[in-house]
């Protein structure tokens, strides 16, 4: 079983940590999206420098962020994201997509 | 072998018959991790059946098939499914289902393997077809897409899972130049950018030594040689040379084993 998790460490900054693949992505889907739309900051950043290995799975996690972000009115920024996220999203053409902070 | 070990792949002492017909005697094979590995050899030296070795859809009869480190033939029927995963087959009819638009073909492993809810099963196989150039193929059917597009697209599904190994099974058969550079260039990509050890086998001498970093020969049920496509252009074997100079006859014959010609004829039904 895979150990991923996701958590709001201070009002808008959300962490993902842990491996993220076929296993993981369904139950962070749901946190993530709860954590995102209940949460009360205006500006969301999800920090990605916790994740250990990471599929595409973990890059469609990402955008799925940024549609609930979207939908609840919210700004959102990646951090932090690790090189194998860049590779897939890079191969995928999603680096000019993916909001990442400088 | 370890995860660690340089080695995704390995054929100890590999055995195999068809009958009473040796295909494989005795093979040793090493695919390194993370590197493009051509295993060439005329038509019928038995390429496909070391592919479906290494995909543990047979069973040496005698040796060890290491893929990660576990012996195939000693894994339980669940254990070759979580295997498997881990394996994506670019076959060489592309085998995608005529009845499913190219969506649904690609979209067909995340259905089968994973709990993802559409959102994200929809976001990876947009992602999969963006790398091959097909986003804009979504909604076409097999019979609308051209032989080199039915390729890419069976390669989009290969890679869905994100599978630690790539083989593809004479990738470059039937492809015009332009899509067989794209392929060529795919091929790469995928393996450098991300980490895949790929294994192609091919009789395709030119493309698959433009793109391997390692190549073996095989032939007459071993293995004839290895090395560099540098070094196999320059071996002093004849069998190497015949089949990297694609000389019709030489110590791999023409004609395989027969009767005397004479005799057969003469001798009437």
């Amino acid at each position: 079983m895979s150990q991923a998790s996701i958590s709001e460490l201070s009002p808008g900054l959300i962490t993902l940590v842990g491996v993220l693949d076929y296993s993981s992505a369904p139950v962070l889907r749901k946190q993530g999206a709860r954590l995102i739309k209940g949460g009360a900051a205006a500006a969301c950043v999800i920090d990605c420098a916790g994740v250990v290995k990471s599929s595409s799975v973990g890059v469609s996690l990402l955008l799925a962020f940024m549609r609930d972000a979207k939908a609840a009115g919210k700004t959102l920024s990646i951090k932090g994201l690790p090189s194998d996220m860049r590779e897939i999203a890079n191969v995928c053409g999603l680096l000019e997509i993916l909001p990442q902070q400088a | 072998m370890s995860a660690e070990s340089p080695y995704a792949v390995e054929l100890k002492g590999v055995s195999f018959k068809r009958g009473e017909r040796d295909i494989f005697k005795n093979v040793d094979i090493h695919i390194p991790r993370g590197k493009v590995t051509g295993i060439m050899g005329p038509s019928g030296c038995g390429k496909t059946t070391l592919l479906r070795l290494i995909a543990a859809e047979l069973m040496p009869s005698q040796g060890e098939v290491r893929v990660n480190g576990l012996n195939l033939p000693s894994l339980s029927r669940g254990e070759l499914f979580d295997m498997r995963k881990q394996m994506g087959v670019l076959f060489q009819s592309g085998a995608l289902f005529t009845d499913l638009d190219v969506f649904e073909n690609v979209a067909f492993p995340l259905r089968v393997h994973t709990q993802l809810p559409e959102e994200m099963i929809r976001d990876i196989v947009l992602m999969k077809l963006q790398a091959v150039g097909l986003r804009g193929a979504v909604e076409l059917m097999p019979d609308e897409l051209s032989g080199g597009m039915k390729r890419r697209v069976a390669l989009a599904r290969a890679i869905v899972l994100d599978p630690q190994i790539l083989i593809y099974d004479e990738p470059f058969v039937g492809q015009d130049p332009i899509a067989m550079g794209v392929l060529v260039r795919l091929i790469r990509l995928l393996n450098d950018a991300l980490g895949i050890t790929s294994i192609v086998v091919s009789h395709d001498l030119a493309e698959t030594a433009s793109i391997a970093d390692y190549l073996y020969v095989v032939g007459d049920t071993q293995v004839l040689g290895q090395g560099t496509p540098a070094e196999l252009m320059d071996s002093d074997n004849p069998r190497i040379r015949q089949f990297m100079q694609g000389t019709p006859d030489g110590p791999v014959p023409f004609h395989f084993p027969a009767d005397n010609y004479r005799d057969d004829l003469l001798r009437g039904r």
